[in-house]
């Protein structure tokens, strides 16, 4: 985990099981609170699958640290791995998305406390005017 | 050769009767040379065991001298073999420490012996006859064959069976363990045989799924064979979390050489990752098995993921996106359903559930036979 001034890095890996991910959740949510924090990039850049449970764990760790009261960006999914997800049928909830690292941290320094009701990714789109997402 | 002793005490008169150690080489280096390789390690071997057995030669009785060369020529072998071990494992070392046997030793050769002798009280009279004729007296399978009136290869392949019956006998007395049910020494006979097809007709990868004493001792038994490269096919064993990934990408693997697209790759590797999941969460053990079918009417890959864990009550109930069991997420099924062409399920209650799923590629795998030096047809 990295913290670039008041904005944290989190890369996920693949092949996390409950209790490593029970960790990961752990340490962004605590790292959250030290110092202020405005906002979290989640890099899932090297992960190969996001399936249901993935999903879901993204999400929690996107409530917990918006209790906290900071922002998300996801950033990283491949396009098969986005291709996939659409498929299953599950997404990010109201998660808010970006190419890569440094787009991310473009949309948190920029547009903080996006409207929880937009999609993910068109918020981007609309405000950056870049395509959120390169396929 | 080296000359002959000259009439030590109590020798056989060899000059009349043709030297019985003479007599001996072609058995010793039989036996030798069915377990060793290198033909000058052989030669050392069989040397060293004359030697031996000449120097001992008067205090052993004639009847008995063939059973010793064939114990002094095997013990040799093994001598060998863990001295080559060992020189290899302490070859960084300037001092080898470990240079007598430990001070058990003795204790756990007395134990084995009877562990041994245990398993084979446990077979027939006939399979021990032609097991100890053969390891113990050195005879071979043409002779054995012919006392029996049977072909040398059907001699070779009843003591192939016979051992393979031996070793699964002498885990469970090791073990001192009763197999609980009557599955259990058939299960485990096809296992130490490595007969593929006598396995899946016993089924014996579902018997594993319930049955914890045989999972145990199967574990030894797998480890003897060598592993058999099945590049259609991949076997993963889910109990914990890691063997989700593990699934994933061995399916990624067989569905790559079915030659489909990375997106494609990914949307399989998606399914599957969602029915182990499935697996780890309610069963707690199951087994997945991804194949490659590469026939001229098909081409893709099947997903075969079964589980002895509690099995779903309503299978249309658990169809539906939203149902769940756990934690708000659905069971996966749907899900994977919607990324395979092909999908199944088939559970009973208190036995277990059964997952079969099938993903096809739209063009064919191998270069279409049409095509010529001018380029693809027309």
């Amino acid at each position: 985990m990295l913290r670039i001034g008041g904005y944290l890095i989190a890369s996920l890996h693949t092949g996390l099981d409950d209790g490593q991910l029970a960790s990961f959740r752990r340490a962004i949510v605590d790292e959250v609170g030290r110092g202020e924090t405005r906002g979290v990039v989640i890099d899932l850049g090297a992960v190969d699958v996001l399936d249901s449970f993935a999903c879901f764990a993204v999400w929690q760790i996107t409530q917990m640290v918006g209790l906290r009261g900071a922002d998300t960006v996801v950033v990283g999914v491949a396009p098969d791995v986005a291709f996939a997800m659409v498929k299953l049928g599950v997404d990010l909830g109201n998660a808010r998305t970006a190419a890569d690292v440094d787009e991310g941290l473009n949309v948190l320094q920029l547009h903080p406390h996006a409207d929880p009701g937009t999609r993910p990714g068109c918020s981007v789109r609309q405000i950056t005017g870049k395509a959120a997402c390169r396929w | 050769m080296g000359d002959r002793p000259s009439s030590p005490p109590g020798s056989v008169d060899s000059d009349r009767e043709g030297d019985p150690i003479v007599e001996l080489i072609p058995l010793i280096r039989r036996v030798v040379a069915a377990r060793v390789r290198d033909y000058q390690l052989v030669d050392d071997l069989v040397q060293e065991t004359l030697a031996r057995v000449m120097a001992a030669r008067h205090r052993i009785e004639r009847d008995t001298l063939a059973p010793y060369a064939v114990t002094t020529a095997r013990n040799l072998i093994i001598a060998v073999g863990q001295g080559t071990d060992r020189a290899r494992r302490k070859a960084h070392l300037l001092v080898d420490g470990a240079a007598d046997p430990p001070a058990d030793h003795d204790l756990l050769q007395e134990e084995e012996t009877s562990l041994v002798g245990l398993a084979l009280a446990r077979l027939s009279p006939a399979e021990r006859d032609v097991l100890l004729a053969h390891e113990v007296e050195g005879t071979g399978t043409a002779e054995l064959a012919a006392r029996r009136e049977v072909s040398p290869g059907a001699i070779a392949a009843q003591l192939n069976r016979t051992r393979a019956k031996l070793r699964v006998e002498y885990l469970l007395a090791d073990g001192a363990v009763v197999p609980p049910t009557d599955r259990c020494r058939p299960v485990l006979f096809a296992l130490s045989t490595g007969d593929r097809r006598r396995q899946r007709e016993l089924d014996t990868a579902g018997h594993l799924l319930e049955c914890d004493c045989c999972l145990e001792l199967s574990v030894t038994l797998f480890d003897r064979r060598p592993p058999v490269e099945v590049a259609d096919e991949a076997r993963v064993r889910v109990t914990v979390d890691a063997d989700v990934v593990t699934a994933r990408q061995k399916g990624r693997e067989i569905a790559a050489r079915a030659g489909f697209t990375p997106t494609e790759l990914t949307v399989i590797a998606t399914a599957i990752s969602e029915i182990a999941r499935n697996i780890v969460k309610f069963a707690h053990r199951g087994e997945i098995v991804i194949r490659m079918i590469d026939e001229p009417a098909r081409c893709g890959v099947t997903v075969v993921a079964r589980d002895a864990g509690p099995g779903i009550a309503d299978v249309s109930d658990a169809m539906q996106d939203g149902y769940s069991t756990y934690r708000g997420l659905g069971l996966g099924l749907p899900g994977a359903r919607r990324l395979m062409d092909e999908f199944d399920v088939a559970s009973e209650i208190g036995k277990g559930t059964t997952v079969t799923m099938a993903k096809w590629r739209n063009r064919p795998a191998a270069i279409p036979s049409k095509m010529t030096s001018e380029g693809p047809p027309r």
